[in-house]
């Protein structure tokens, strides 16, 4: 059990693309991207706050993206009903893709990054296939009885949790159906590295912990206020904290196993939604996104002292 | 003659007629006339052949036959537009003199008149284009005449071609002296003429000394290289005098009078209004002016009518008088916004008009509409409230202004609106004290109520603890209330609510009933016909009644009901915090799992690099849906249980006929060994290529699960599935009387039907089945209904021949000929045993099997006694379909001749010497295996093109055989 050590901020960059409404990681967390209300996604690298590229061609707000394991493709969410398959380096989207009815609120890749997930306000899943210019989804799953907010991953499995308060598995080695029923409107899903469980976070402000195996509930985060918005929550990379935002401008970090609190992150005093989160693939590094700005932390001593 | 000597002639005199000729030649007719251009080909044709002279020759080709344009890369030049003229398109006889674009040297367009023009270029105007003539001004219309396209005179063109430019003068090129003598001169000269016509004309001897002067200055700067073109001459335009007044007299102008421009010369000036000023003042000094008689004898006399121009009435200075006099305006108007000037007239300070206004006048601005919710006028509010009054006077809460109704609900006012309360609840010497006073005091009230904390923010007080508070402090107001309320309740009946004030009797009464507090209705009606008047009617009573009944109901006294119905915000708000903490502690997260089938589409899996679950076997609800719509026409084989929703056979019909060619030729395997020759190794051979066969019939069962398309045999034994069991007896007795262990299994498997096929189902369903499920579970799934359809078309002949007695197909068909019974009956086990194995090593997967796998957890389900003993079975069904079944189709002999004609056909008489059966199809087998890969392709296609023809033809052949050497 590692100990745990504070976070601090070591980076704070203004956006400038409007409200941020993600940070993501790509595969190593190198790169960060944003998605901003300005209907464009910026990469980023966090460390130094550089802008390294913008991309344009959203329709509406972009909601999620996330990075191909190659770190050569960026797939992206919008609420114009689309999403958009980004070439990194000439910024240049390759493939547009509708199928859905509403806006799509999330995105991910499969491992292999052929095949991209997706889900949205049409309560509607899909996986593209994201290499082919098939322009149709390979497959929807319309099991979810209201809007898809995040959609997850594995090797033989996708997660989608619904606000009908569901996380519904399916798992395409056995074919089958799982429909795990929290009850409480399901804001945001994240995954424990060892694939063995799932975090939601909850409109009733608290993260609760699934068994994927068992269905049953392991644990309950509360702390935090979620209220009506749409909190995202994540898991470090040790698997041993959990970190979810809050909407009266600051963090909340857990310990996985004894659901205390460990730390508030305390992100502005000037309130503001945290409402989207990234945790760094690899090290204690997280970050957040707040209003306009975009906010990197991390536990590393050095960087604060850099700092002052 | 003389004369005619002293003519002159001009031209070749025509040959003189000859005495009697007349001319013999008909003239051609205009319509024998052909049109030939310059290389004698027909000009003209007729309408359909395009006109005239199409193409070459009347042909589509031209001279070099048709060449199509040499490819050209536009890569480069992609920008570049190649302008494309009417003449790339055109032939040369259109170029010619008679084409429709003539070249050849004539007069221009500009020269040339319009006729000419109209003749030339063949634009003639279409009738249609011409003015009409029936318009209201007959002829060409005056304004066509009138304007015409404006065109450089030749003049200036020869003048532009000789190095002319507008703007210069022509002739001689002049130094800047020359030029400045000429301009000057020229000046003057106009000037003069001007203003004195041509005569006045003065000598211009003086003129020229201060001319000489100036030269002399300039002298300096002077460069006789450079020249210039001399100025352009301005011509004098000398107009008529078409007046009898004195020279250069211009006359009184007829401008408009109010018009500043009435003070100058020309009237018809553009009128700039800025500029205006400085110009006319210009211009009055230099214009000459005067009277239109002279001055009379009793006028005074205008300033020097003549005075003649000269340079001291000229304006030298820069600075104007007008800057002057802007400045006077400046320093007057001091305390008044620039741009605006002081009003001097007194005109303004008009005494005001005192108007005697009525004394109640309110003004009213009457074009504002008044709003229905605005408060009515004081007056009218009076008089409506005074009609009103009963209406009101009914209930005592109106006695109670809205602080004490507040208090009696429950209502805490500094709650809701503390800075209201405290200005209503303000008396004279709270509104004297000072406003921080009232804050602080406010402020008070605030801490009491825990609202305000030390950090200044306003912060949500804990619910429970206002609750308590508010409910001290209800409790005091509830009692006084209900003090308020009792009053009430017993002032009510009598004085307080008064519904029937109009009718005085009618109240009386309704207060009497009140009073009496009935309830049956009956009692009711008794005691107010008491009190009601005679005159009343049996109808009036009734709605009298009703309505006192009402009104009781309706305003009864609140004694308790307000209490009832209305409970104080603060409680319902402590209640609501209540129930959230509560329903918060309450709620426990009840996590709920539920399974269904979920079908992964085939791609997903491929990417996800999983295989598909089921084998892609699992049921897809709504591609079904979809599919339904197209034609199939597999829905036209229905079939009792299995539907096509758990039952996959997409395509059989190819496969459906080789399968039996297949049990003839044997499957060829994909790896070929060498060659032999001798028939005993041969068949040693098979069995050693072929380590998977099965060396008992009992593991054959797990072989055969793979899927094999459906051969009519199999069709056949199911419909024989589906009669009665006496029918089926007699067939498989037919069959297995020989042996009892296998007519016990077969019973055994009888039995076992019902539950195969729910296994089989449950399959389909992608259902792990329960039971161990075997193999046979792959013949049952297939359909068993009688062909249709395209099936039915294909098994006709079969059954044509039979068909002895249509009305019991069935047996007939299954019925085993006599010898062919016998034949069974005389094969030992080990024979039959032989033959399963081969007909299992047939099942085995080919490369070219066509149709579904089955899931393969049939396969690999482990295999039962059971269902050995059916897959035995269906093995020897096969074996007895080999056998006699063909023999009932028609021979085709020419089908027959192919077949043998092949190398191999010598052998197979020879090898068929032997009355092992299956040595011989396995020799067969091999055979084929070491033939060229030639041969066999292309006996496979003859063997596609006849098909089932040709396998029936074989069987039977090979049965026929059999038969003759049995028989030996």
């Amino acid at each position: 059990m590692p100990a745990f050590l504070d976070f601090n901020c070591s980076k704070t960059i203004d956006c400038k693309q409007g409200a941020v409404r993600a940070v993501r990681y790509n595969v190593d967390g190198s790169y960060c991207m944003s998605c901003g209300s300005d209907k464009k996604i910026k990469l980023w690298n966090p460390a130094s706050g550089l802008l390294l590229k913008t991309y344009g061609g959203h329709a509406d707000e972009v909601t999620d993206a996330a990075g191909s394991c190659d770190s050569s493709y960026i797939v992206s969410a919008s609420l114009d009903k689309s999403i958009i398959y980004w070439d990194v380096s000439t910024g240049t989207p390759v493939r547009r893709l509708r199928s859905h009815a509403g806006g799509v609120r999330c995105v991910c890749f499969n491992e292999d990054s052929s095949i991209a997930i997706s889900g949205g306000r049409d309560n509607a899943v899909m996986c593209w296939d994201i290499r082919t210019r098939r322009l149709d989804p390979v497959q929807v799953m319309k099991e979810a009885r209201d809007c898809i907010t995040a959609v997850l991953t594995n090797e033989h499995k996708i997660f989608a949790a619904s606000l009908d308060g569901c996380v519904r598995h399916y798992d395409i080695r056995v074919g089958e159906l799982t429909c795990d029923k929290i009850g409480q409107p399901i804001t945001y899903l994240a995954q424990t590295r060892d694939e063995q469980c799932l975090l939601a976070g909850c409109q009733d402000s608290a993260l609760r912990l699934l068994d994927c195996e068992s269905g049953g509930l392991l644990s309950e985060y509360k702390g935090h206020q979620a209220d009506d918005y749409h909190i995202e929550c994540g898991i470090l990379s040790n698997d041993a904290h959990i970190v979810a935002g809050s909407c009266a401008g600051d963090a909340y970090v857990w310990d996985l196993l004894e659901a205390k609190v460990l730390q508030r992150i305390r992100i502005s005093d000037n309130g503001g939604v945290v409402h989207s989160l990234a945790t760094h693939p690899k090290r204690q590094e997280l970050l957040f996104a707040r209003r306009r700005d975009m906010y990197v932390f991390s536990t590393d001593v050095q960087i604060e002292e850099e700092q002052l | 003659m003389d004369e005619e000597e002293h003519l002159h002639r001009f031209g070749t005199p025509l040959e003189p007629l000859e005495k009697d000729e007349v001319p013999a030649k008909k003239p051609l007719a205009i319509e024998d006339q052909i049109v030939k251009d310059e290389n004698g080909k027909r000009r003209f044709h007729g309408a359909f052949t395009g006109g005239f002279s199409a193409g070459f020759w009347n042909t589509v080709g031209s001279l070099e036959g048709w060449t199509p344009q040499n490819f050209k890369s536009s890569r480069g030049e992609k920008a570049s537009k190649v302008q494309q003229r009417p003449e790339d398109f055109m032939d040369k006889e259109d170029l010619g003199e008679f084409g429709i674009a003539p070249q050849g040297i004539r007069t221009r367009d500009e020269f040339a008149k319009e006729s000419e023009q109209e003749q030339r270029s063949g634009h003639r105007k279409r009738k249609l284009m011409q003015p009409e003539l029936a318009g209201p001004i007959p002829g060409v219309p005056v304004l066509e005449q009138l304007l015409r396209p404006v065109r450089d005179k030749v003049a200036v063109r020869i003048l532009k071609s000789m190095g002319w430019k507008p703007g210069q003068g022509v002739g001689p090129r002049q130094t800047r002296k020359e030029k400045r003598q000429a301009s000057a001169r020229n000046k003057r000269e106009q000037y003069l003429l001007e203003h004195y016509g041509a005569e006045g004309l003065p000598s211009t001897n003086t003129q020229r000394e201060s001319e000489v002067e100036d030269e002399e200055a300039d002298d300096q700067d002077e460069d006789e290289d450079i020249t210039f073109a001399p100025d352009d001459y301005e011509p004098m335009f000398y107009s008529p005098k078409d007046n009898r007044f004195g020279m250069s007299y211009s006359g009184l102008s007829r401008a408009p009078v109010l018009s500043k421009s009435s003070t100058i010369a020309a009237p018809l000036q553009h009128i700039n209004l800025f500029g205006h000023l400085e110009e006319s003042a210009k211009h009055k000094q230099l214009s000459i002016r005067g009277q239109a008689f002279g001055v009379g004898a009793f006028e005074e006399e205008d300033e020097d009518i003549y005075a003649k121009d000269d340079m001291t009435r000229y304006d030298f200075s820069l600075a104007d008088k007008q800057p002057k006099q802007k400045k006077l305006k400046h320093v007057q108007q001091r305390h008044v916004i620039e741009g605006f000037s002081e009003d001097k007239s007194d005109t303004t300070h008009n005494k005001p008009y005192v108007i005697d206004l009525p004394r109640d006048f309110k003004p009213r601005n009457w074009l504002l509409r008044r709003s229905r919710f605005a408060p009515l006028d004081a007056q009218r509010a009076r008089k409506i409230a005074e009609e009103t009054e009963h209406k009101k006077a009914g209930l005592g809460r109106h006695d109670l202004n809205p602080e004490q109704r507040a208090q009696l609900l429950g209502e805490s006012q500094d709650k809701k609106n503390p800075f209201k309360t405290a200005n209503s609840a303000s008396s004279q010497q709270e509104r004297s004290k000072s406003l921080l006073e009232l804050i602080s005091a406010k402020s008070n009230n605030f801490t009491k109520g825990g609202l305000i904390t030390t950090t200044g923010e306003e912060q949500p007080a804990a619910p429970i603890e206002l609750g308590i508070e508010l409910q001290q402090s209800n409790a005091a107001l509830l009692a006084q209330a209900a003090t308020k309320t009792q009053n009430l309740a017993s002032t009510t009946p009598a004085s307080g609510f008064k519904p029937f004030l109009e009718n005085e009797s009618k109240q009386l009464r309704y207060e009497k009933f009140l009073a009496s507090n009935l309830k049956d209705d009956k009692e009711i009606t008794e005691f107010l016909a008491e009190l009601q008047p005679v005159t009343l009617s049996l109808w009036d009573r009734e709605m009298e009644k009703k309505e006192f009944v009402q009104a009781a109901k309706i305003y009864r006294p609140l004694a308790g009901l307000m209490l009832d119905r209305f409970v104080s915000e603060a409680t319902v708000q402590a209640q609501k915090s209540e129930e959230q903490v509560q329903s918060t502690e309450q709620h426990k997260i009840v996590m709920e799992r539920t399974k269904a089938m979920w079908k992964p589409s085939a791609l997903l899996c491929k990417r996800y690099n999983i295989a598909e679950p089921y084998g892609g076997a699992l049921p897809e609800v709504e591609k079904e849906l979809k599919a339904k719509s197209k034609m199939s026409i597999f829905d036209y084989l229905e079939s009792s249980v299995n539907t096509k929703a758990n039952f996959q056979t997409p395509t059989i019909i190819p496969k459906h006929i080789e399968a039996p060619k297949q049990q003839q030729q044997l499957p060829k395997l994909p790896t070929l060994v060498p060659a032999t020759t001798t028939t005993a190794t041969a068949e040693e051979e098979v069995t050693a290529i072929l380590p998977e066969a099965p060396k008992q019939p009992a593991s054959s069962a797990t072989v055969k699960a793979t899927f094999v398309p459906k051969t009519p045999l199999e069709q056949a034994v199911d419909a024989s599935r589906d009669k009665p069991i006496s029918e089926k007896t007699d067939l498989f007795k037919s069959i297995f009387d020989d042996s009892d262990d296998e007519q016990e299994t077969t019973v055994a498997q009888e039995q076992q039907q019902a539950d195969v096929r729910l296994d089989a189902m449950q399959a389909a369903l992608g259902l792990p089945s329960t039971t161990a499920t075997s193999a046979a579970a792959a013949n049952v799934l297939r359909n068993n209904s009688p062909p249709r359809g395209i099936f039915a078309a294909l098994f006709k002949p079969a059954q044509e021949q039979q068909d002895t007695k249509p009305s019991d197909p069935a047996p007939v068909k299954f019925a085993p000929i006599a010898g062919n019974k016998l034949k069974i009956a005389y094969k030992p086990r080990e024979e039959r045993l032989k033959n399963d194995r081969e007909l299992a090593m047939e099942q085995v997967p080919d490369v070219e099997l066509y149709g579904p796998k089955l899931p393969t957890q049939l396969k690999q389900a482990s295999p039962d006694g059971a269902v050995q003993a059916e897959a035995s079975i269906d093995a020897k069904l096969q074996q007895l379909w080999q056998q006699h079944a063909p023999s009932k189709r028609k021979a085709e002999h020419w089908v027959e001749r192919t077949l043998s004609s092949s190398a191999d056909s010598d052998e197979d008489s020879s090898d068929s010497s032997s009355d092992d059966s299956d040595a011989k199809a396995k020799k067969s087998k091999s055979r084929k295996r070491h033939k060229s890969a030639s041969s066999k392709k292309s006996k496979k296609s003859k063997q596609k093109a006849k098909k089932k023809s040709k396998k029936s033809e074989r069987t039977k052949h090979k049965s026929k055989e059999k038969k003759s050497k049995r028989k030996h």
